[in-house]
């Protein structure tokens, strides 16, 4: 696959977003309309105790995917209540539509004591084409089990000949690296099938991605999309440890493919390029999304500092 | 109305020494009847630490068959360590509830985790012991029963039961946390999932017993044992706010059924209550019933949710 680069497109802090949000405009999810895409994002506000929470907000975007018509100005979808498993954050939101709504697949966090924080998959439901979503429920739709112990999350949703298919990531568990450092997690992505969207059969800590950095490998953000008879995933993959400023042990972006949706061939190559030193992207790739608009096919992801200065787009040349 | 005789307490942690992991607190007691004794699977605790902060084991005390008030022996270890790093029973594996399986065992306990707007979370459990109960392995180390579309947080109180060739798991699933003086006060209800393997489980996803006291009462221990036709449930409910005492503290509730789903509630038939003094006199909860020998008891906690160990009542007539 060779990727043409345009470069960011979409910077939060030249916009006025709702809930007090200033920076973070990660994990871009698209919904694509007649004349024109609704990106969804996750930006951030600084609580009381001057951590970050996690909120869902749009731009929409002309076809041409530059031209910005305008952002989101009410909130998308509050937190969660008290004790909920998206209490202190919502990122991200996988949206797909289902007759006539949409659904909305949020990714809630909940801040915990000895490590920093869980998450499981929500569902929300959208009847006005996306400016708000409404809950299905106060807990979630995924959660850990038996053997994917904490971090569900990250869910991505394709609707084939009738089945609910979810890629998503679970935690293998947590580490800490050094005496004095935070606990660390890793994660793998996994697969769920569901009649409904609402009911999930997973594959129990099945691992569908092969590992290309050894166990320790971080996969995170799973997109996938059908070209020609192939399914193709991107997602990001990182070091457990030391990912955020240590050249080279950051966020890139990997690829695989599939026939038949169950075993899938890891194939970096297929992924865009990272930056030249100093641009947007040299350091840092995550949070793939990859859609079809207007017959061409493209690809939104989040470069250096996970996103913090907005995201940016890729286009398939064919 | 039953009519329970009260034996008295039977086991006092705080009298049992060289267990660094059992100071006080003796909680939910659950019964594995066996050739020479009654064994009793409780939760306790060592001392809070530093910040005041508790963790839970599971063990259990053997009691005398024939005289089930006489204390034989009492487990080495816990039966079950606490869960690693980040993992839902890193903070506590409390309460337990046992069933046989065959030649073995099966737990379903409570795992606890610590969160930072709320004190805790908690979910469902499962392991299997080789050995007749006295060890027993995680099937995993994330949960079986965990947190779903309308039960959102604090799945606890593990009850497994076998009936119909189906297992049968009576368990609590919060509601809300509700803000009372400043501290976040769990509301959670009884609910119910059946399985055919232990394993994957199906919540039956409404509550089983009608509230009474108020609408945010809190429901606990939902121990079911079928007798004489009916399907009896005694089971623990408190107010939502100040229970830590007398006035809205824990009782004993009783409900009925035929099929398991439907319930009929009757507190005015559960028969036992707090008693005009001792160590149950403010509250009484966490019942647990079981046939011995003919006999009808149920084990259970008065003070402080069990902070000095459970009793024993015996049943005058039948379960009817």
């Amino acid at each position: 696959m060779k990727w043409l680069k345009h470069g960011k497109i979409f910077d939060p802090t030249e916009h006025r977003l709702p809930n007090g949000c200033v920076q973070f405009a990660q994990s871009p999810q698209t919904l694509v309309f007649d004349n024109f895409v609704r990106i969804y994002f996750s930006t951030r506000s600084v609580d009381a105790k001057g951590k970050f929470l996690s909120h869902i907000a749009y731009v929409d975007m002309q076809k041409n995917l530059r031209d910005v018509i305008g952002v989101a100005d009410r909130t998308v979808l509050p937190l969660g209540d008290l004790g909920c498993f998206d209490e202190h954050g919502i990122f991200p939101m996988n949206v797909v539509r289902h007759e006539g709504t949409i659904y909305g697949y949020t990714c809630g966090w909940n801040r915990r004591v000895s490590v920093s924080v869980d998450t499981a998959i929500g569902l929300t439901i959208s009847h006005d084409d996306g400016l708000t979503f409404q809950r299905v429920g106060s807990g979630p739709v995924l959660a850990a089990s038996l053997h994917e112990p904490c971090l569900v999350g990250d869910g991505f949703v394709m609707i084939i000949g009738g089945v609910f298919h979810m890629w998503y990531i679970f935690g293998t568990g947590w580490k800490k690296y050094a005496l004095d450092a935070a606990p660390d997690r890793t994660y793998k992505i996994g697969h769920a099938t569901s009649p409904d969207g609402i009911n999930w059969q997973k594959e129990e800590a099945r691992q569908i991605v092969a590992d290309r950095l050894g166990p320790e490998e971080s996969q995170a953000l799973p997109t996938v999309l059908r070209i020609g008879q192939r399914y193709h995933m991107f997602f990001c993959y990182r070091e457990s440890f030391d990912f955020r400023k240590v050249q080279g042990r950051g966020y890139r972006i990997g690829h695989a493919w599939s026939d038949d949706l169950s075993s899938w061939t890891r194939d970096d190559e297929q992924s865009p390029p990272p930056g030249p030193p100093g641009a947007w992207d040299s350091d840092m790739q995550c949070y793939p999304h990859v859609f079809e608009c207007d017959d061409k096919i493209y690809l939104l992801y989040n470069g250096n500092q996970f996103g913090r200065h907005g995201f940016g787009l890729a286009e398939l040349q064919r | 109305m039953f009519q329970w005789k009260k034996l008295g307490k039977v086991f006092t942690p705080q009298e049992i020494s060289g267990r660094a992991w059992l100071k006080e607190f003796a909680q939910a007691p659950a019964t594995l009847i066996m050739d020479n004794v009654v064994r009793v699977y409780f939760s306790c605790r060592p001392p809070a630490d530093t910040s005041g902060q508790y963790v839970s084991y599971s063990a259990y005390v053997d009691l005398e068959r024939e005289n089930p008030l006489k204390v034989r022996q009492v487990a080495e270890q816990p039966i079950l360590g606490l869960g690693g790093l980040g993992e839902f029973d890193e903070f506590g594996t409390y309460p337990v509830s046992v069933a046989r399986d065959g030649d073995l065992v099966r737990a379903y306990y409570a795992g606890w985790t610590r969160c930072e707007s709320v004190p805790f979370n908690v979910a469902i459990g499962a392991a299997i012991s080789y050995d007749g109960g006295r060890t027993f392995d995680k099937l995993g180390n994330g949960p079986v029963l965990s947190y779903s579309l309308d039960e959102p947080f604090v799945l606890s109180g593990p009850k497994i039961r076998r009936f119909n060739n189906l297992w049968h798991l009576f368990y609590i699933a919060g509601r809300k946390w509700k803000m009372v003086d400043g501290r976040a006060e769990p509301v959670y209800k009884i609910r119910m999932a059946t399985s055919e393997d232990g394993i994957q489980w199906n919540k039956l996803n409404r509550d089983l017993i009608e509230s009474r006291v108020e609408t945010d009462e809190a429901q606990a221990s939902p121990d079911v044992i079928h007798a004489n036709g009916i399907y009896h449930m005694f089971f623990s409910y408190r107010y939502s706010s100040h229970y830590r005492g007398k006035q809205n503290g824990y009782r004993i509730g009783y409900a009925s059924s035929r099929n398991l789903v439907d319930w009929i509630r009757d507190d005015a038939k559960a028969g036992i209550d707090v008693s005009e003094q001792g160590w149950d006199a403010e509250m009484i909860s966490y019942p647990h019933v079981f046939e011995l020998d003919g006999k009808t008891y149920m084990a259970y906690l008065g003070d402080q949710v069990g902070r000095h160990g459970f009793g024993l009542a015996v049943l005058e007539g039948r379960l009817e």
